[in-house]
């Protein structure tokens, strides 16, 4: 071999080298996640303001800690990157340490396990296993995930679990032994884009993380686009984002100056198309811009800036915190300043969810007399009747039903210097959503709430 | 059909992308022709560099010069260290194991960033720089001053080091140390000084790409650590590894391409898959021209 030949065939040989290594790095990118870190305050994330209220609400003896044997609860949620729902099982946690602080339940600490997936089927599978059969879970609380309703339904339903979650996948609203305190992003995107709707706009161009389940979720909105006669258009995007700028501009020109942009993305995902039409100067190039629950957080309004008050319309599936002096608020954001350390996002719609979970699972646990089995455990969940947690709209039941979208009245917030405030009131989702329809002709409509912490 | 008035509004978009792809695909050719090495630690680095300078800088506010001179500091010294360190022991190895080795450094940075800045489904961080509020309109949107830095320094860079091998003392030593390292210490060449240096320029060159891709995408970790290295290996592939121009040229393509089929709704959710398929294209073509070339030798 020539000395010619040798640089030429060390040269494939690197080339080789390299493509081997774009492979492999690429795979580290796929994989990521699981070196993923956890817990550890987002500097950027907003903290609780002062509470006003005393975390020994969370329990029936203030100041004393619970000494029984633990009634061990589990939850499994997402996190990998460009889609982390963990702030839910980390508060959920949080109410829970509260609630052995001040009595436990009926004298019992709950022992909680938030686990955490990367949309990984056998891991999912392997999680429930393991919270059942190694950890002995009697309950299953706070669970958040992009496919963990559909991977372990069969599962809970044959070990005779009644789950009490945030539903992300179908799922976890057309089953009987599952249920959401949350719409999902299905109902939430219906939410947005009913407002958008109610606001003339010509064209909708609604556009979500390119997950598992998306035509489920679009099947929402552009039902009632349809009804509207409006033109919809729908897109989705590979997450983490690579290119917001590309994004925002492909949006606002399908939207058109007299459309809407719907975004369905968790809030860092959206905060990036949102600073992206800023910096290009698309804000104002639509008519208004839309999200589902997620963007409701104060980190999005402060980030954002004064330019999209009164621009960007938030759909709320709970309760706008802003302003709101009620017991359940103060409770929220007490239990985050003292025990929230691990949930990075602070106030906002995930750790929102992961507290009526846990909120809601509390109640529904003091009401068990005798041993806590899973039997009993979720007999209890199962038996919730117009529970009003002042964090919903309406009163939660959980109820014999083939499929469960309990929460479905939403609250409209918009960006004010800094803070997300309330636009618009309760307000139900429109039943031109067939799944909506469906649930409502099944259970009926849910009294509006008007009090919290009470019912059955 | 699309007319030009639907990828009018994406050609700047491209063009800033591949600007910072160009700057990190030329650093790692440069950094390779000189030392060796394929620098799979180059958005890692960058990536830290700019979570440091959006640390230092006070929250919902632009960053400014310390934040600059920080992340540059921070990856010039890290870079620097690492080819001063593990250089000189890994150079009689291959260059998979040296390439993987900047690859473990990646991974421990990216663990560092991971622990001390967690990443949250909630919230998170974004840098913003002053220039992204200067700009003109083109195409229906506002090209913002950043997006232009990004390209004219891709372009001031490429020329700049191009010149620098090309006329400078330093830069002939590069070029012989990538013909024959041997022969090159054989004539007096202080070979550990050339690479310290050849370190060092690709170092500062990570800080630059970090800071304008955490403006220009995101300052995320995943983002920053694996999509400017996919990209700009992609592009330094194109150009063989050897090719400061085409590499340019290769990066600027990526970029434009990625942003151009976002409109093309059929192919949009592809489009991450650019750098891949315009590497893999370039590596069919010269792999088929060298067998052409051999054949044509043989005979």
């Amino acid at each position: 071999m020539n000395r010619r030949e040798q640089r030429r065939s060390s040269r494939a040989g690197v080339a080789g080298a390299a493509v081997a290594v774009l492979v492999a790095v690429s795979a580290a990118a796929g994989c990521s996640s699981l070196n993923s870190g956890s817990g550890g305050k987002a500097a950027s994330a907003p903290t609780a303001s002062t509470p006003t209220v005393s975390t020994s609400k969370c329990g029936t003896k203030p100041g004393v800690k619970a000494t029984g044997s633990p009634i061990v609860l589990g939850g499994i949620t997402t996190k990998e990157p460009g889609t982390d729902f963990s702030d839910i099982g980390t508060t959920a946690a949080a109410y829970f340490d509260c609630v052995n602080d001040n009595g436990g339940i009926n004298g019992h600490p709950v022992k909680y396990y938030p686990e955490t997936e990367q949309t990984n089927p056998s891991q999912i599978a392997s999680l429930a296993h393991q919270l059942v059969s190694t950890d002995h879970a009697v309950g299953i609380v706070g669970s958040s995930s992009i496919i963990e309703c559909s991977v372990d339904n069969s599962y809970w339903k044959k070990e005779g679990f009644y789950v009490l979650g945030a539903g992300i996948d179908p799922e976890c609203w057309s089953t009987p032994n599952t249920i959401s305190v949350n719409m999902g992003p299905r109902y939430s995107s219906d939410g947005a884009v009913a407002h958008a709707l109610n606001s003339h706009v010509s064209k909708i161009a609604f556009d979500q993380s390119n997950v598992p389940g998306t035509t489920y979720i679009a099947g929402g909105p552009n039902a009632l686009a349809k009804a509207k006669h409006v033109p919809i258009q729908d897109f989705t995007e590979n997450v983490p984002l690579t290119s917001a700028n590309s994004v925002a501009i492909k949006l606002a020109n399908a939207a058109g100056p007299s459309g809407a942009v719907v975004l369905n993305f968790t809030p860092p995902e959206a905060l990036l198309i949102l600073q992206a039409a800023q910096k290009l100067g698309l804000e104002d190039k639509v008519k208004e811009w839309g999200c589902s629950t997620p963007c409701n957080t104060d980190f999005l309004a402060k980030a954002l800036g004064p330019k999209w008050n009164g621009k960007f319309f938030v759909n709320a599936e709970l309760t706008p915190l802003n302003g709101d002096t009620s017991q359940t608020a103060g409770l929220y954001q007490a239990i985050l300043a003292k025990y929230g350390k691990n949930v990075t996002g602070g106030v906002g719609s995930f750790s929102q969810m992961g507290f009526t979970d846990a909120e809601i699972a509390t109640h529904a646990l003091e009401t068990v007399k005798g041993a806590y089995t899973v039997k009993s455990v979720n007999a209890a969940f199962k038996n919730i009747k117009n529970y009003v947690s002042g964090m919903q709209c309406q009163a939660f039941t959980y109820g014999n039903y083939s499929e469960h979208i309990p929460n479905n009245m939403d609250y409209t917030v918009t960006p004010d210097n800094g803070k997300m405030v309330l636009t618009q009131g309760c307000t139900a989702i429109p039943s031109v959503d067939p799944q909506i329809a469906a649930y409502r002709k099944l259970a009926g409509t849910a009294p509006q709430a008007s009090s919290s912490g009470s019912g059955s | 059909m699309l007319g030009w008035s639907s990828f009018e509004p994406f050609l700047i978009s491209g063009l800033a992308l591949g600007g910072v792809y160009a700057l990190s695909g030329v650093g790692l050719v440069v950094l390779y022709r000189a030392t060796g090495v394929l620098y799979l630690a180059f958005g890692a680095v960058g990536a830290m560099g700019a979570y440091l300078a959006w640390q230092t800088t006070p929250p919902n506010t632009p960053v400014g010069p310390v934040g600059w001179i920080l992340c540059i500091v921070f990856c010039a010294v890290v870079t620097l260290a690492y080819g001063v360190i593990f250089g000189p022991p890994l150079a009689g190895r291959g260059p998979l194991v040296q390439a993987v080795c900047t690859l473990g450094l990646a991974l421990v940075l990216f663990g560092v960033v991971d622990l001390v800045w967690p990443s949250s489904g909630g919230a998170s961080r974004s840098l913003t720089l002053p220039t992204d509020n200067y700009g003109f309109v083109a195409g229906g949107v506002t090209v913002n001053t950043t997006q232009i830095i990004s390209l004219v320094v891709g372009v001031v860079l490429t020329v700049g080091t191009g010149a620098f091998l090309r006329y400078s003392k330093l830069g002939t030593a590069m070029r012989a140390m990538a013909n024959d390292r041997e022969i090159t210490a054989t004539l007096g060449v202080p070979v550990r000084r050339v690479e310290a240096a050849a370190w060092l320029g690709c170092g500062v060159l990570a800080g630059v790409a970090g800071i304008l891709l955490a403006d220009l995408s995101a300052l995320d970790d995943t983002t920053l650590v694996f999509t400017v290295v996919i990209s700009a290996l992609a592009a330094a592939l194109i150009g063989r590894l050897r090719s400061i121009t085409l590499t340019f040229v290769a990066a600027l393509v990526i970029g434009l391409v990625h942003d151009l089929i976002t409109p093309i709704t059929s192919i949009s959710d592809y489009r991450d898959m650019t750098p891949f398929v315009l590497a893999a294209i370039a590596l069919l073509v010269v792999s088929r021209g060298q067998v052409m070339t051999r054949s044509r030798e043989e005979a």
